[in-house]
């Protein structure tokens, strides 16, 4: 009953013109980059984390949410018609969605997509409300170490995922650590590494560090390949799918959903190994998986529904323990912060509002964004032509505008044009840049919870050890940092190991 | 990996430039870090977890040199065959001569070249539309900024937006 009346009270607060209006943005913005191919939900949200500054806490974190799904819709558009990702989480929807588009039945392919999409991030909606206030009270009784230990696991899992060496990654997290303490200590308040910079005395910005690692650095990369289209031209026809083809993408559809749903919870996990993970079950437990890869729909609905549901999933851990478990996370992490918010177990107590308005907005959003695919999947479409010489240059202006209006410092520019041109080498010399955000995002809790810890514990590290979560946490982190050592596990990693940057 | 030869030990290896990078860093992190004072296991001092962090650092990126000096690397060329990177090299100098113009020259007077700048060299827009592109969009930003947002951008020596 409770659950229902802080449902009718999210709604109250999702329902406000403003909030609806932001809502239709996020979604809008995040079918936009979804269907760009080279800039994914990561550019986007890093590019508008400065406007969240502009309204209530409420309207910019539920834009920045829309930004995230909506993404998972958009990239679809572009791997059925064009056959490119329009970002990372869509790579396996290429496969057999751009085959069906080749065989004309690109409108089935697209509506399943959008339906499966809908259906996973409803589910993954209910399951958010469901588990996070009873995972919140948990999470109450979450001590510093603890939380040191989750971060750990959060940042080696997420390593363990990144593409490339693992000695990389964790290098990447360690810059990222190194990074996200610069300026005052919290608790002796000496400068640290701020080389007599007073803009460095509050630390390094995140707006400046991701636009720069993720927004120019993307352009950079971008601008060095020529990016061919191959659009498919057929006009498309017959968005509801037939009788068939729900009959054949219902049992992939669910079970992708509940394995998204599960993978975007854990940390350093998200859409893309949920949606890799998907085609993997459907095409084993398949009769005639030689089908998979020449146009089943089965590999279109399995993975679209696990991506999103993966999406949803992800909130669990920002909402009730304030961990993000990736990087889009820390970036909405970051959206709660420049408003003071700490997300967190007391969040959904001390601000149902705003918990609960996240919540019914994305119910609002997953409609919309049903619309925006559908009918409207014309003027996608369309979008899919627009020309990247004018695109890159405008992005650049945009991130250079938003940079400078997040802090009104011409110094935040500067860091973020070193950051794109660092980002830029780290890329091509196979750094990864995720690893280094979560880092930084996470590195003054990381370091805060363990000065904590050990001062609690008087300088007894077996505090780590005789905490049962902090102990479990610790143990898989350590399974996973020794796990590449052994040929087998790390054949496995190369398989699952994806590429958040997208 | 395309470029790996028998030859192990090329000086032109990525790898091994990265991984001596990243050592470098770890050094200067560690250094840092005992300046700032360790402190003790149980009342850890500002230094302790950046020398820490710095000892781990110093581990990965020895890892990566090992790696680079027993199986070999990319060479630095290898990782731009096939590209154009002219392009970026491009965009990374208009960028860093922007970021120069910016605060004496204001936000319109080095927008607006930078803009006409990109438009050009990454895969030249006609200047018929790129030259309206380039005065139109900082301007239009600038006013929606000044007049809507009631944000001041850099107006540089001449005072100009």
């Amino acid at each position: 009953m409770d659950t229902l009346i802080n449902v009718a009270h999210g709604f109250g607060v999702a329902l406000q013109p403003v909030n609806l209006i932001y809502c239709f943005i996020g979604v809008f913005i995040g079918t936009l980059v979804g269907v760009l191919p080279g800039i994914g939900p990561i550019s986007a949200m890093s590019l508008l984390l400065p406007i969240t500054l502009s309204g209530t806490p409420e309207s910019g974190i539920i834009m920045m949410a829309g930004i995230y799904y909506g993404s998972m819709y958009g990239g679809s558009t572009t791997s059925i018609l064009v056959n490119i990702p329009g970002e990372a989480a869509s790579v396996v929807t290429c496969i057999d969605g751009h085959q069906m588009a080749k065989q004309g039945r690109a409108g089935p392919a697209l509506g399943i997509s959008a339906f499966g999409s809908f259906f996973a991030g409803t589910f993954a909606l209910v399951a958010l409300m469901l588990v996070a206030p009873k995972l919140a009270s948990v999470a109450i009784a979450f001590g510093p170490a603890e939380y040191f230990s989750l971060m750990v696991l959060g940042l080696v899992v997420l390593t363990f995922l990144t593409q490339g060496s693992m000695a990389k990654a964790l290098l990447m997290a360690c810059i990222g650590v190194v990074l996200g303490v610069v300026g005052l200590d919290s608790i002796t308040a000496q400068p640290r590494l701020t080389f007599g910079r007073l803009e460095l005395i509050d630390g390094i910005g995140l707006v400046p560090v991701v636009m720069g690692l993720f927004g120019i650095a993307e352009v950079l990369f971008n601008t060095e390949q020529v990016i061919k289209r191959d659009v498919i031209n057929t006009k498309i026809t017959h968005l509801l799918p037939s009788k068939e083809d729900w009959k054949a993408s219902a049992g992939p559809m669910t079970r992708g959903t509940i394995l998204g749903f599960f993978l975007g919870i854990l940390p350093g996990g998200g859409a893309v190994i949920s949606s890799f993970a998907s085609y993997a079950l459907e095409k084993r437990l398949s009769k005639t998986p030689e089908r998979f890869g020449q146009g089943a729909i089965e590999g279109v609905a399995g993975p679209e529904a696990a991506n999103n549901a993966a999406a949803g999933g992800a909130f669990i851990p920002l909402m009730t323990l304030g961990i993000p478990p990736n990087v889009v996370m820390a970036l909405l992490l970051g959206a709660f912060v420049i408003h003071g918010l700490q997300p967190g177990p007391l969040m959904i107590t001390q601000n149902p509002g705003l918990f609960w308005g996240i919540v019914a907005s994305m119910y609002i959003g997953n409609l919309m964004l049903l619309v925006l695919n559908l009918p409207m999947i014309g003027m996608w479409v369309q979008l899919l032509k627009l020309p990247y010489n004018i695109l890159f240059p405008l992005i650049i202006l945009f991130t250079i505008i938003g940079v400078y209006c997040s802090s009104n410092n011409v110094f935040d520019v500067y860091v973020m044009i070193a950051f794109g041109i660092i980002g830029y080498f780290m890329r091509k010399l196979g750094y990864e840049p995720a690893p280094l955000v979560l880092a930084f995002v996470l590195g003054p809790m990381l370091e805060n919870n363990l000065r904590k810890s050990l001062i609690l514990s008087q300088g007894d590290l077996m505090t780590f050890i005789e905490r049962p979560i902090s102990a479990v946490c610790l143990a898989f982190a350590v399974m996973l940092l020794v796990g590449p050592l052994l040929p087998s596990l790390r054949k496995k990693r190369e398989l699952v190991a994806l590429d958040e940057g997208a | 990996m395309s470029d790996q030869s028998d030859v192990k030990f090329r000086l032109n290896n990525s790898e091994l430039w990265g991984g001596l990078i990243g050592l470098a860093l770890g050094g200067f992190v560690i250094w840092s870090g005992l300046k700032l004072k360790l402190g003790t296991i149980n009342d850890p001092g500002a230094g302790f977890v950046l020398f820490y962090t710095g000892i781990l650092m110093c581990l990965f990126a020895a890892s990566i040199i090992i790696g680079a000096l027993t199986e070999g690397g990319p060479t630095f060329g290898s990782r731009w065959v096939d590209t154009r990177w002219t392009k970026p090299l491009l965009v990374i100098v208009c960028l860093i001569a922007f970021s120069f113009a910016l605060d004496p020259l204001g936000f319109l007077l080095s927008a607006t070249p930078l803009m006409l700048l990109l438009l050009r060299v990454v895969d030249p827009v006609r200047w018929p539309l790129a030259v309206p592109i380039a005065v139109l969009v900082p301007l239009g930003m600038w006013w929606v900024l000044k007049r809507l947002l009631l944000i001041q951008l850099p107006s540089g020596i001449f005072e100009i937006g």
